[in-house]
Order: structure tokens, then C-alpha cells, then sequence
């Protein structure tokens, strides 16, 4: 009896403990996942003939003659709708009073959902934003566009919360000009729109226009990268060479010790504090740059990977045999020849590994950027701007533009585009730290 | 003769290649000590601009009262509410973390065979990469609907949704280096326990695991310290409320953090003058060093404490 509880027992045991790798492995699935799957959409997606005007006003880019033509065709076919205002607004004037009162603000909504739809009227005046110029650029945004149009939203407040409730327009409005307009957006969307499959990978490199409306992130891209750069040319000549004193110079003793709480101390320190220590130092005292730029935030990125870096350094140069070293000073080498002939080289692809992951942490790091190099909005930053510019950047933005933008719901494919990019990026990284890893293990197998 | 000449070396050169060695010496020492007293400079930078905050009268209330209102006039720093909902969140993201992170770590070390080990830990390194950021963007925009609709929150963004988020960031950590402590236990432990006829689960959970546990309790603590120490997604994530949840073990309740009010209100306070706004915030920014240098120190006392049992055993 107790023999088989105890074989339960262990089997339950082992159950939730594959159960927990499960888990972890489940969860990774699920952040990732839909990153990914909706960051495509941000590069790949169904565009509509607003798009390739927007692809061609704004960026050049696309045949003039055959977006010519089709425009034509869809303006032939938009042309109908603005008929049919034209005619009801007529029909209006000529209605009951009560009805016009019922009708008119129902109809000032719909005008406004079709404008967001389709864009404004052909030859009224253009609007100053340019998110006002074009109609949905997007096929999935056009279609829940086109139930704003179709369909009146109420808010239920009867039961504990308020719920939503959605009712169709259509019938208000049966028997007046305006009737045909609901079978058209909801049968003929993609007459309107015609959407077509996009290939957007100038995503990664075109300029944001109008907050991220349309366009892509090439500025964050740009200063993520000059971070992450800048900050590993500061943080690896310093943390190598604070390995190779730990492991080749450095004796035992309080001094040591000392140094090395200290570097584990560094890295303890919270993020947000590095970002503190950054605005205080670089900026308030040392004043490397008149306020915020990319110098001092790489500064402050610099120290926050430091001990990753020497820790990588110290664990590389500790894995090169001891034969190497000794058949160096036996050849008559003195220490400085023999650490940079035969162990620096010899240890370089375990810094390297070591590097990498650091540049990965640097680029994904937002807390210590946002008071020291970090703005919401500005233009690609010039190599040259570096010493006193701030700078978007991926992680900062991607924070920005999903809190505080002022139209968050419009712009979620730029979001997830955004995080599909910063964490593809800091993948990548690490996946060329495991190849490095690998080939290293390999190396040493002979 | 000849030969062996050129192989001695005047005492001249000799003094010159000493000197040459002590300087590069010294230039590695130099180096190094920038690199390590780095960490002296955030103390004492973090400190210089958070004690002209102290040296009021309002330290006292700084710990206790729980009226954060630092925009009002005259403005009050009552920062209690706002320790109290670090606390909570912290707590909340260990107690979630520690016990799969634990049994994760189990199956790795002793239940998983050797090649599959191989493709499962890296795979969870994957989610210590990811910046947290993307994170707080997935607690925001995928997990706070969710929460709404399912969990009956008034808000997704709350003390639960920011607590899960962290203990999937301390996950990888615990796991990796309670999996190291758990590989150190050693072989002959283990055979010993089978040999005496334990199961599987007794030799884990009585021999094996009572004999990692400091290195377990540093894994702890150090999911602990990536906890307190997170911002971005607690900023995104908790909801930003400076009240206590009433009763204090609602979790669907919004709390504020320490490091998402650094990083939240750093950009009201006024940077370059130095108001009491941007002093308190660097008083918050020295609270969260002291806490992490404690657990350092924690963390090695553990450590050179376990060293010793082992000496002495």
C-alpha cells in the first residue's frame, strides 16, 4: 500500500515538473506569438488604394500610370456615395421636423465615418494632417471602419457594466436616398478600397509621418542602433581590460576583493537607477552634452553592461588552457606578448559571445535611456549629431506610441511592428551568440 | 662567448623592461578601478541628489504618510503607499515565480536526458532576452483585456497583471541558477539516496534539494531583485494608482512602484534646477540601491556561508 503511494507520489512529482518546463515553454509561446504574428502584419498586409497614393505622395514609390487608372475607377465608384449625400440632404430640407431632428446628427456620423473611410471628398479641400488626407490605408482598419458607418454605438449601462451594443443604421434610413449606401459599404467594400497583398519592408527604414500613421520606424531603428554601438565601444575596452587584470595581474587580497563586490554590486544596481545616475552625472554635472543626446545615454548603457562583460571576458579568458600560456613564456614571450599573441586571441570568441548578449541587453533596455538619450518624437539622427542630439529609439518608443500616442487603437501594427523588430533584433543577437558558442565548443573538441 | 652574450641583458634595459611592465601594470589597474568604483559614483551621485530631500522635515513623512500629491500646492512626498505597492508586487511576482521556477529547475538538472536539456535551456534564455519593454507591451495590450473580461478587474492594468509579467522576467533566472546549485549537489548524493531505496521525488526533495537550498535562496533572491529593480513593465503594467488596495490582498487593485514613479514623473520634475520633486525621486532611486546592495550582501553572506559548512563538512 504505502509502496504504491510512494510511486505516485514520485509520479506526480515528475508530472509537475515536466509540467513546469511546460509551462515556461507555453508562456514563451504566448508573449511571442502573437508579437510576431501581428508584427508581420506591419510589413506584410492587405493595402488599399489609399495606401499606394499615400506610397506614392509621400514617398515616390510605386507606378504613377496604373495607380492613375485604378484610381480613376475607384473615384468613378466613391463619386456615387457623394451623390447620394448630395441628393439626401436635398431630400432633408424638404422632410417633417421631427424626422429631420432624428436623421440630421445620425447623418452628420455617418458622414464623418466615411470620410475616415474613404478620405475626403475629390476636390474639397484638403485637410492639414496627412492622416485626414487619405482614407484607410489598411484593409482590416477599413473594415471596422465600415461598421462605424453601418452601425449606430450605444453604450448599455443596465447590468453591472457597461456593455456595447451595435445598431445597423440601415433601416432609419429606408425610402430615402440615402438606402443604397449600406448595401454598397457592406457588399462593396473592397470595390472602394481594393485591397491588395503589400510588401512593406521599407517599414524598417522610412520615416515615420504624421506620429506614426503612416510610414515606418527607420529613425527608432537608427538610434537603437547607435545605443547599442555606442555603448559597446565604451563598455568593451574598459570591461576587457578589467578582465584581463582580474584573471592575469590581479592577487588575492582585500584590494581584489574589494574590486570584485564592487563589480557585483554594479550588477545589481536597478535599471532605472542607471538612468538616474546618468541624468546626475553625465548631464547635470559632467555636462557631456547640453541636455539629453545618444552620448549619454550610451554612457549610461556602457556601465549597466559592464559587468556582463566582464564577467564573459574573465569566464573566456579563464577557459584557455594553461598550455597555451606556458608555451608562450616558454618560447621566451613576456606576459604583455603573451596576452595579446596568445590569449586575447585564443579567448576572443568568448568575449565575443559575451559582447553580442550585451548589445542585446543594450538595445532592449529602456528605463536607463528614457532621462539621459530618449525622445518621443524627432527626425533620423545624423552619425555626425550623436555628441548632442537625443534620439528615438526602438524600446522608448514602443512605450510611447502604445501609452501616451494620441490615437493608440489606430496605430497597433505599428506597435507590434515595432516589438517584432526590437525583439528580432535582440534574438538575433542572441542566436549569433550561440552560434559563436557552438563553433567555439567545437573548436576546443579538435 | 659570443652567443651566450646576446642573451644577457644590461642592467639598464633591465630597469627600463621593469618600468615598462609597472606602467602597464598600473594603466590595468587604473582601468579596472574605473570600471569597479563606477559603482561608487552612483552611490554618491544618487546620494547627493537625494539628500537635500531628507534634510527637511520631510523624511519622516516620506516613509509613512501615504499622500503622494508632489504636483499640488504646497506639494506633499508621502511615498508610503507607493513602498507598500513595490512591496506587494514584488511578493506577489516571487510567490508566482519560485515554485514552477523550482520544478523547472528539478527537471532539468535531474529528470530531462542530456540532449533535450540542450534545446530547452537555451529556449528559456529566449524569455530572460526579451527587453521588457515588449514585456509591458504584451501585459497592456494582450493580457489587461484579457484580465477585464475574464477576472472581473474593474482595470486590466493592476497589481496582478504587473506581478505575472514579473515572474515570467524572473522565471529564467531562478531557474538557471537554481539549476546550477542543483547540478553542484553531486552525483554520489543522489546514488546514495537510491541506493537506500528512495523513489525519484524522496531523493529530490530530501537529499538533493535540502543540499542546494543557499544556492536555491540566492536564485531567490536574485528574481527578488529583478523584481524590485523592473520598470518599464510594472510602469505600463500596475496602473499607477499611489493608494494601499483595500483590503491590502486585492490584487486587482492598481498600485505605484518605486522605480515606475522614477521613470513616470522624472519628465515633470524639473531636471536641471533641482526642485523637491526631482530630489524625492532620487530619494526613491536610493531606496532601490540600498535594497539592492542588501541583497548582495545577503546573497554573498549565503554564499560564503555554505562554503564554510562545506569546509567544515
Amino acid at each position: 500500500m504505502q509502496l504504491i503511494m510512494r510511486k505516485w507520489l514520485d509520479r506526480l512529482f515528475s508530472f509537475s515538473a515536466y509540467s513546469a518546463i511546460g509551462l515556461i515553454i507555453f508562456v514563451l509561446v504566448l508573449v511571442i506569438g502573437p508579437i510576431f504574428v501581428k508584427g508581420l502584419g506591419a510589413y506584410l498586409f492587405q493595402g488599399t488604394i489609399d495606401n499606394r497614393r499615400m506610397m506614392l505622395n509621400q514617398f515616390n514609390r510605386g507606378d504613377e500610370g496604373t495607380l492613375e487608372v485604378e484610381w480613376m475607377e475607384v473615384k468613378q465608384e466613391r463619386k456615387s456615395i457623394y451623390d447620394m449625400f448630395s441628393a439626401f440632404e436635398k431630400e432633408l430640407d424638404n422632410m417633417s421636423a421631427t424626422q429631420r431632428k432624428t436623421l440630421k446628427p445620425v447623418y452628420k456620423n455617418i458622414k464623418e465615418a466615411v470620410a475616415v473611410l474613404i478620405g475626403p471628398e475629390p476636390g474639397a479641400q484638403l485637410p492639414a494632417l496627412p492622416r485626414r488626407i487619405y482614407g484607410q490605408t489598411r484593409w482590416d482598419r477599413a473594415q471596422l471602419k465600415a461598421k462605424d458607418v453601418l452601425f449606430e454605438e450605444t453604450w448599455d449601462y443596465s447590468g453591472a457594466e457597461g456593455k456595447k451594443v451595435l445598431t445597423p443604421r440601415a433601416p432609419l434610413f429606408k425610402g430615402t436616398a440615402l438606402e443604397p449606401l449600406f448595401p454598397k459599404i457592406e457588399k462593396n467594400l473592397s470595390q472602394l478600397m481594393r485591397p491588395r497583398l503589400t510588401f512593406y519592408p521599407q517599414f524598417l527604414t522610412d520615416k515615420a509621418i504624421d506620429a506614426h500613421f503612416f510610414g515606418g520606424i527607420g529613425a527608432e531603428v537608427a538610434g537603437t542602433i547607435y545605443l547599442a554601438l555606442g555603448a559597446m565601444l565604451i563598455a568593451v575596452p574598459l570591461g576587457v581590460i578589467a578582465a584581463i587584470y582580474f584573471k592575469e595581474y590581479a592577487k588575492e587580497g582585500p584590494t581584489l576583493s574589494f574590486l570584485r563586490t564592487c563589480v557585483n554590486t554594479l550588477a545589481g544596481v536597478p535599471s532605472v537607477v542607471f538612468g538616474l545616475f546618468g541624468l546626475a552625472f553625465f548631464i547635470n554635472t559632467l555636462h557631456v552634452s547640453p541636455g539629453k543626446s545618444v552620448l549619454a545615454g550610451a554612457l549610461t548603457l556602457a556601465l549597466l553592461v559592464l559587468p556582463t562583460v566582464i564577467r564573459a571576458s574573465e569566464e573566456a579568458i579563464a577557459a584557455v588552457p594553461h598550455t597555451y600560456k606556458e608555451a608562450a613564456l616558454s618560447l621566451g614571450a613576456g606576459k604583455w606578448r603573451t596576452i595579446l599573441t596568445v590569449i586575447l586571441p585564443a579567448a576572443l570568441p568568448g568575449i565575443l559571445t559575451g559582447i553580442v548578449i550585451s548589445m542585446g541587453r543594450a538595445a532592449g533596455e529602456t528605463a536607463p535611456i528614457i532621462f539621459t538619450a530618449a525622445v518621443s518624437v524627432g527626425p533620423l539622427v545624423m552619425p555626425s549629431e550623436v555628441f548632442t542630439t537625443p534620439t528615438p529609439a526602438l524600446s522608448w518608443n514602443l512605450y510611447n506610441i502604445c501609452t501616451e500616442h494620441e490615437a493608440v487603437e489606430e496605430i497597433r501594427h505599428v506597435q507590434y511592428g515595432m516589438a517584432a523588430t526590437l525583439v528580432l533584433i535582440v534574438l538575433t543577437l542572441n542566436a549569433l551568440a550561440i552560434v559563436i558558442r557552438a563553433k567555439v565548443s567545437r573548436k576546443l573538441k579538435g | 662567448m659570443k652567443q651566450t652574450e646576446q642573451f644577457i641583458v644590461s642592467e639598464q634595459t633591465q630597469r627600463q623592461r621593469k618600468a615598462v611592465a609597472w606602467l602597464g601594470r598600473s594603466f590595468l589597474f587604473a582601468v579596472t578601478s574605473v570600471a569597479a568604483l563606477a559603482v561608487l559614483a552612483i552611490i554618491f551621485f544618487i546620494a547627493r541628489d537625494a539628500l537635500p530631500f531628507f534634510s527637511g522635515a520631510r523624511g519622516w513623512d516620506f516613509f509613512t504618510s501615504c499622500e503622494w500629491y508632489p504636483t499640488a500646492t504646497p506639494p506633499k512626498f508621502g511615498a508610503g503607499a507607493i513602498f507598500v505597492g513595490s512591496f506587494i508586487v514584488t511578493v506577489t511576482a516571487v510567490v508566482l515565480a519560485v515554485p514552477p521556477g523550482i520544478l523547472a529547475a528539478v527537471c532539468l538538472s535531474d529528470l530531462l536526458p542530456f540532449n533535450i536539456r540542450q534545446i530547452v535551456k537555451p529556449v528559456i534564455e529566449i524569455l530572460a532576452a526579451i527587453p521588457s519593454v515588449v514585456f509591458g507591451f504584451f501585459a497592456l495590450v494582450v493580457l489587461a483585456p484579457f484580465m477585464q473580461d475574464t477576472c472581473g478587474a474593474s482595470s486590466g492594468v493592476n497589481a496582478l497583471n504587473a506581478s505575472v509579467i514579473l515572474a515570467i522576467m524572473a522565471l529564467p533566472t531562478i531557474v538557471s541558477v537554481s539549476e546550477d546549485a542543483l547540478q553542484a549537489a553531486g552525483r554520489e548524493l543522489r546514488e546514495g539516496s537510491y541506493a537506500l531505496g528512495a523513489t525519484r521525488a524522496e531523493t529530490i526533495v530530501k537529499v538533493v534539494i535540502p543540499s542546494a537550498v543557499s544556492g536555491i535562496f540566492s536564485a531567490v533572491l536574485l528574481g527578488i531583485m529583478r523584481a524590485m529593480g523592473e520598470t518599464m513593465v510594472v510602469w505600463m503594467a500596475s496602473g499607477n494608482a499611489a493608494q494601499i488596495p483595500s483590503p491590502i490582498y486585492n490584487l486587482l487593485q492598481p498600485v505605484r512602484t518605486l522605480t515606475a514613479t522614477i521613470a513616470g514623473d522624472m519628465g515633470e520634475a524639473d531636471q536641471m534646477t533641482g526642485s523637491a520633486h526631482y530630489h524625492v525621486l532620487f530619494a526613491m532611486g536610493l531606496c532601490l540601491l540600498i535594497f539592492s546592495f542588501l541583497c548582495n550582501l545577503a546573497g554573498e553572506w549565503i554564499v560564503t556561508r555554505q562554503r564554510k559548512r562545506l569546509r567544515g563538512g
